[in-house]
């Protein structure tokens, strides 16, 4: 089994009397790409900061690469804050190697290697610019670039394509791929779900202050039955279809759609067969990442599922 | 493991760097030659008024033939002496019936500063005076004197025509060394003055734009404000090495060019070469532990006032609210400096004990010490002593910062704030 990377125990949060945080567990695998999902006001950066020693927790534990002090570790972490900021009077290169050096990379080394970077994402023409004549998304890549030019173990990036065109979405992606090809672990804040679908191998969904889930997309996606979209081949009503229909399905456009326990898609496929009115379109799939999520989320609304645990 | 000197040393650079590379900084750097202007233009201005505002007189309102014998009593002592310093041109008026109102009314109208008027017989003057036991009244009435013995017996004395000596440094050896404290004081005081108040903005930047959430997830609060405040001494230094330089280079140009003037000026001068001993000005622990202390305790005075304005400073939210802080911040230094004036001018008295104690004040008022007392010692008690109130003031403007701006704080208000600070729980 890997070693963890992060480890967080009963993490509580106040600001003044708002509970921010509240008992919140988290564990990242080493080499994993991790997702911290949630709505807006989740407490999710409130976790990462915490998690980074940016801010104490006014409850609990938390453990960064084996160390009780996660700032002693900086030099091993790479973080992208989710309030975007670098130096508008400094040039794009210089800024990457300020960061790099500020976690113990050499300045020159980072000039270079911050250069190499920025020519990989098809920013090259600007690595000599300074930050206040980039736009915001070429900004954004600068900071993205500086919080990992000195190739950190651990890589935190708090709702890293928020602001991001889909160009850039897309490299940034192919980025965390190389960073996790490399060896590295990256954690990541979103409320984007298909990014999260596409990237995370483990995820926690956090909502009210509290983790709801933890666990990876499949075992999300798990807690809701399979989908079943049908379209029979003629051109029949719901009354006449009869038994085959549950009494939960719903007319969308021209198809017929109903949960359907796992257990249950054998017999039911029997007795499509067996009715005779042939398919014309027939899928059974799992809800994605973002049904899970708002279903785990709408739950804690709701609060009648507080531990949200995958089973 | 990260290493936090690395870190503050990293964040000194790219300040020091962003400050200096900026056409403000010039401004900054030539700063003082405004100041010398403006000065420059308000002493031209006072001299005018000055030789605008007519001589130093004194009047005499007598008979005809007491204000002949006054008149030829002041030229004997103006022929007597090389030196003119202290003596007064003589004005004579004839009196008429009511002396006392005469005189009144040329001291009230003269054109001149008439400083005393004398009225009445030589052998019985009175002399208004405009300050009581004044060098004028002192002069009317030596006159007075002279006339008075010439009246008597037809004839002027012989003036005694004393050879003037200096007396030597040695005797006034306190006065001098009491001055030299105070002009370390004032020295010190000035430099802080033009450099620490500058801290007191220097993390509206990272606030404004955001960064300071890079940095407190990259290094240490502590390394933060280390690494901005060793940055502004770097420009202070960098300040101050300029206008050194600027005054070396002044002086070279001064010895090169005047050379001439100036040795026929010292070869005229009342106190020969031989009278001059340089130790009769030195400070009492001498010149090279001075100003090496000295040096010290400007670092000392511009890190705890520096470190006091960038906590104070990275409270503020806005830059309005920093603008609002440097009336407050000017108004401190300057009781800092007007403690250790009166320290500086009250050598081993209350004052001066409780201005070297007080941290703020205890750079300046060592400064002055130095100049008074031979002990060594103090100093580096002294200089321990303002380095831990450096650290203290850091470590409590961190943890200020920390819960102030970065929220890292528990419910409850001051009292919980204070609790969890005691417990050491932000750290």
């Amino acid at each position: 089994m890997a070693s963890t990377v992060i480890e967080a125990s009963g993490l509580v949060k106040y600001f003044g009397d708002f509970r921010a945080v509240d008992h919140v567990d988290i564990a990242v695998p080493q080499g994993m790409v991790y997702g911290i999902l949630g709505p807006n006001g989740a407490g999710k950066t409130t976790t990462i900061r915490m998690l980074l020693g940016i801010i104490d927790p006014d409850e609990g534990s938390r453990s960064l690469l084996g160390s009780r002090h996660p700032r002693s570790m900086s030099d091993r972490v790479g973080y992208l804050p989710e309030e975007r900021g670098l130096y508008p009077g400094m040039k794009a290169v210089e800024v990457i190697a300020f960061m790099g050096a500020l976690r113990g990379l050499d300045w020159s080394a980072g000039r270079a290697r911050g250069a190499e970077m920025m020519a990989k994402v098809g920013l090259s023409h600007v690595a000599d610019a300074k930050i206040r004549k980039m736009s915001k998304g070429m900004a954004q890549m600068v900071q993205l670039i500086g919080s990992i030019v000195h190739r950190p173990e651990l890589i935190v990036l708090d709702e890293p394509f928020s602001g991001l065109d889909p160009v850039n979405q897309g490299r940034l992606e192919a980025l965390i791929g190389e960073e996790r090809d490399r060896g590295a672990t990256i954690v990541f804040s979103t409320h984007v779900m298909s990014h999260a679908e596409r990237l995370c191998d483990r995820l926690a969904i956090i909502a009210g202050a509290q983790r709801r889930f933890e666990g990876t997309v499949d075992e999300a996606r798990g807690m809701l039955p399979l989908e079943v979209s049908y379209r029979p081949a003629d051109d029949v009503g719901r009354a006449e279809l009869g038994d085959l229909l549950p009494a939960d399905a719903v007319r969308k456009g021209d198809r017929l759609s109903f949960p359907i326990a796992d257990e249950d898609v054998s017999l039911w496929l029997s007795r499509l067969v067996a009715s005779g009115h042939g398919v014309a379109s027939l899928s059974i799939e799992r809800p994605g990442l973002h049904d899970a999520f708002v279903r785990i989320v709408g739950t804690a609304a709701g609060d009648d599922n507080p531990t949200g645990e995958a089973p | 493991m990260s290493s936090p000197v690395r870190q503050a040393l990293t964040i000194a650079r790219r300040d020091f760097l962003s400050i200096v590379a900026t056409p403000t900084f010039l401004i900054f750097l030539l700063a003082p030659l405004f100041m010398l202007s403006f000065g420059l233009i308000g002493g031209l201005g006072a001299q005018g008024l000055e030789s605008r505002s007519g001589n130093d007189t004194v009047v005499a309102v007598v008979s005809r033939e007491d204000g002949a014998l006054l008149a030829e009593a002041s030229v004997r002592i103006h022929n007597g002496n090389e030196d003119q310093s202290g003596l007064y041109d003589l004005t004579v008026v004839e009196a008429g019936p009511r002396p006392e109102g005469q005189a009144r009314d040329i001291a009230a109208k003269s054109e001149d500063n008439v400083y005393s008027v004398l009225y009445g017989p030589v052998e019985t003057p009175v002399i208004l005076e405009k300050n009581a036991a004044g060098l004028s009244g002192r002069y009317l009435a030596s006159i007075a004197d002279l006339a008075a013995q010439a009246k008597r017996d037809g004839a002027f004395p012989d003036l005694v025509r004393p050879e003037y000596k200096p007396l030597g440094s040695a005797a006034s050896r306190k006065d001098t060394r009491k001055a030299i404290g105070f002009g370390a004081v004032f020295v010190i005081f000035m430099l802080t003055l033009l450099t620490a108040g500058q801290t007191v903005s220097t993390l509206a930047e990272e606030k404004g734009n955001k960064v300071i959430e890079i940095l407190a997830a990259a290094a240490p609060l502590e390394a933060v404000f280390v690494g901005k405040l060793v940055a502004m001494l770097g420009v202070a230094i960098l300040f101050i090495g300029f206008w050194l330089l600027i005054g070396f280079g002044g002086s070279l140009f001064a010895v090169m060019h005047f050379a001439d003037q100036a040795a026929t000026a010292a070869a005229s001068a009342p106190m020969s070469a031989t009278d001059f001993n340089l130790a009769d000005f030195a400070p009492a622990i001498g010149f090279p532990a001075f100003i090496g202390f000295a040096v010290l305790y400007f670092l000392m005075s511009f890190l705890l006032l520096g470190s006091l304005f960038l906590g104070i400073g990275a409270l503020a939210s806005t830059m309005r609210e920093i603008q609002m802080l440097s009336l407050p911040i000017t108004i401190f230094q300057v009781a800092m400096f007007g403690l250790a004036g009166a320290a500086a001018n009250s050598p081993g008295e209350t004052v001066a004990t409780i201005a070297q104690i007080v941290p703020f004040s205890s750079p300046l008022a060592m400064a002055a010490r130095g100049a008074t007392d031979p002990a060594v010692w103090p100093h580096f008690a002294a200089l321990a002593w303002q380095g831990l109130w450096v650290a203290l003031v850091i470590w409590l403007s961190v943890r200020l910062f920390r819960f102030g701006v970065l929220k890292s704080g528990g419910r409850g208000g001051v009292g919980a704030l204070w609790r969890r600070m005691r417990r050491g729980e932000a750290g």
